[in-house]
């Protein structure tokens, strides 16, 4: 059937500027490792965590803030984090959650879920590298608290190929609050 | 408003109730208690000179921020001269917030539900409709203006107060100037920020954060124990001093202002080497073991101008590191180890922002200093973020615990218990360390706290 009815609109429409995204096989790999990277987190297996970070890691959350919708490019610093860590920082901070029995900001755990969706993939220009954007949705919940805390975000990362599998090259999360809504990060995102 | 001298609360336990001045306790209840909370209100936060933030975060005419004074938002702006005004957030013709953006730039500040705009010093500029007179007659535009707090600028530091007959700055930090002034002015140039500052909601009384800024020296041994275990603070003996160097140096505090001034001998042992730090002259400690970012020569020269040679021998001896200023911000300027074992360094300074009895926001600010390399603030930021703030691997420990103390306040028994002060070590001036400030060299003991208590004594029963 088809539609005959005239779009009226008050100004001119753009088209839709997203690039196409990869191949449906490459697409589940990818997903398949981002269940494997939250899988990994939610269940506190940090140490084999660190197996799928590449050395050359880059992470970071950076600060948010409001601004008028005319400045949001200006919205997330490009220079402070809340998190803003390397390979070798990131296996420290493992280092302490796993090796010490003093890691109090998680020492009973927290116990997380971290729900990961409305992925999309990109190939780039260098080969076996994509770029993936993801949808993350946190519950944390410590103690005796009756309720959650939660963080949304975008997760925006570069993952390479390694053997049958990934590993994460970088990851940026641009979280929804521009005021974090639990007292530390003392997990990963 | 409460305008009471001296506040009852309504189960007729006086302020001085709460205190055991003689056995040095404070009740838990403190850690709670909303009605306390709303005496503070008025009585520290309309009345004490308050941290919003630093002038490098406004650089420009225009530029804007928003801040809170207690609960109050406030527009922290520059305006065409150059000068920085505070203004209460609020319009004062319907209680409209006039900025909704947290920062920005606006010559003129337009409230966007009926459109009455304010210049960048909170002067009024008019309402729509100019003659149809929506800002009425009664009231001449003069007065129509938004509220305006008192700004003193302290080596680019922006506090403000809302007691227009408060004393200057310089009396609230008292003789602690003289340390302040090594940790925020010995360079032309000046601090900067990195960026815009962390900010987080604590679960928390703002008091837990408040009084543990006054050199809390205990919780680093067994709170920041991971840090000990895994060769942060050093530490491969057995000795408490080789456990945690962190702990020993000195504490100088007066009028709730605190500092600890760290030994760099065992700073410079755990960090450096073995060598005999101890039979270097000031100058060559200096030299070895700069304060944060002082890189160049250009920069250590600047140093040594600025500072006096008094307070060139603090640094070079115990440089104050961390600390706190009356009521509530914390201060974390640390010579920190990297993970690779070498000397990097973080300029942290957190205000705790009190929302409710039992909540604050935590806000964060990285800085280095103006005139430091590039390359060097990179490193020095990355270890900032690392250690201190939302994922700081020394503060994460901290800011899980507050919250902790908060609920226990709210319990029958919990509230009866009482915060004890009692490891007393006594004034205790080094030779060759200015007479500055109450003076507690050794062990971190519960003295330097003890003043902040006082301090909050005698200013909600003043």
């Amino acid at each position: 059937m088809n539609n005959t009815a005239e779009k009226i609109a008050p100004f001119e429409i753009p088209p839709i500027d997203i690039p196409k995204p990869t191949d449906s096989i490459t697409h589940y790999q990818v997903q398949q490792f981002l269940h494997l990277d939250a899988y990994l987190l939610d269940h506190n297996r940090l140490a084999e965590w660190l197996n799928i970070l590449a050395p050359d890691l880059r992470y970071f959350v950076p600060v948010r803030q409001t601004r008028e919708r005319v400045d949001r490019d200006k919205e997330f610093s490009t220079t402070i984090g809340h998190m803003d860590d390397d390979f070798q920082s990131i296996s420290m901070r493992v280092h302490r959650l796993v090796n010490t029995k003093s890691a109090w900001s998680e020492d009973p755990a927290s116990r997380v879920r971290r729900f990961v969706s409305n992925v999309s993939v990109w190939e780039t220009d260098v080969d076996g590298e994509y770029d993936v954007n993801s949808y993350l949705l946190m519950t944390r919940n410590r103690f005796y608290q009756e309720d959650y805390q939660l963080l949304s975000a975008e997760r925006h990362d570069r993952v390479r190929r390694k053997g049958e599998t990934f590993e994460l090259v970088s990851r940026e999360v641009r979280m929804d609050q521009a005021v974090l809504g639990m007292p530390n990060l003392a997990i990963f995102l | 408003m409460l305008r009471k001298v001296n506040p009852v609360l309504s189960d007729g336990t006086r302020i001085e109730d709460l205190f055991n001045l003689e056995t040095r306790e404070v009740s838990l209840s403190t850690m709670y208690d909303p009605e306390l909370y709303q005496i503070e209100m008025e009585k520290i936060f309309t009345k004490v000179w308050l941290f919003l933030g630093h002038t490098s975060e406004i650089p420009n005419s225009g530029d804007y921020v928003v801040r809170h004074m207690g609960e109050d938002e406030v527009i922290v702006a520059r305006d065409r001269k150059g000068d920085v005004h505070v203004s209460l957030n609020v319009c004062p013709h319907r209680g409209m917030h006039i900025c909704t953006a947290e920062s920005g730039n606006a010559a003129v500040h337009k409230c966007i539900y009926h459109g009455w705009a304010f210049r960048n010093d909170g002067s009024f500029v008019g309402a729509p409709l100019e003659k149809e007179k929506m800002h009425g007659e009664i009231y001449p535009k003069e007065k129509l203006g938004l509220k305006k707090a008192r700004v003193q600028l302290y080596h680019g530091l922006i506090f403000a107060t809302w007691d227009q007959d408060a004393a200057p700055l310089e009396e609230q930090l008292g003789d602690m100037k003289f340390y302040y002034d090594i940790l925020f002015g010995k360079t032309e140039g000046g601090l900067e920020v990195l960026g815009p500052p962390q900010r987080l909601t604590i679960n928390a009384n703002w008091k837990t954060a408040g009084e543990q800024s006054a050199c809390d020296g205990f919780h680093t041994l067994t709170l920041h124990r991971s840090q000990i275990d895994i060769g942060n603070f050093g530490g491969d003996g057995d000795s408490l001093d080789d456990f945690a160097p962190v702990m020993n140096g000195i504490n100088v505090a007066e009028k709730g202002n605190a500092l600890r001034c760290i030994s760099a001998a065992s700073t410079f042992r755990m960090l450096i080497g073995s060598e005999d730090f101890d039979k270097l002259s000031d100058e060559e400690r200096l030299k070895k073991m700069p304060p944060p970012g002082i890189v160049t020569d250009q920069l250590f020269n600047e140093m040594k101008q600025r500072l006096s040679p008094e307070q060139l021998h603090v640094v070079s001896v115990a440089p104050p590191q961390v600390g706190g200023m009356f009521p509530n911000v914390n201060i974390l300027f640390i010579y920190a180890p990297l993970p690779d074992g070498t000397l990097g360094s973080g300029l942290l300074i957190h205000s705790i922002n009190p929302k409710a009895p039992d909540k604050f926001q935590w806000v964060t600010w990285f800085f280095a200093e103006r005139d430091t390399p590039e390359e060097v603030k990179q490193a020095m930021r990355a270890a900032a973020v690392q250690t201190g703030g939302t994922s700081g691997l020394i503060e994460q420990d901290d800011s899980d615990t507050w919250p902790h103390m908060t609920d226990a306040a709210r319990g029958g028994w919990g509230r009866t218990e009482t915060l004890k002060y009692q490891a007393i070590g006594g004034i205790n001036r080094p030779e060759g360390w200015p007479d500055k400030a109450n003076v507690y060299a050794g062990l971190s003991k519960d003295d330097a706290q003890w003043h902040w208590w006082q301090q909050y004594h005698e200013v909600m029963t003043k």
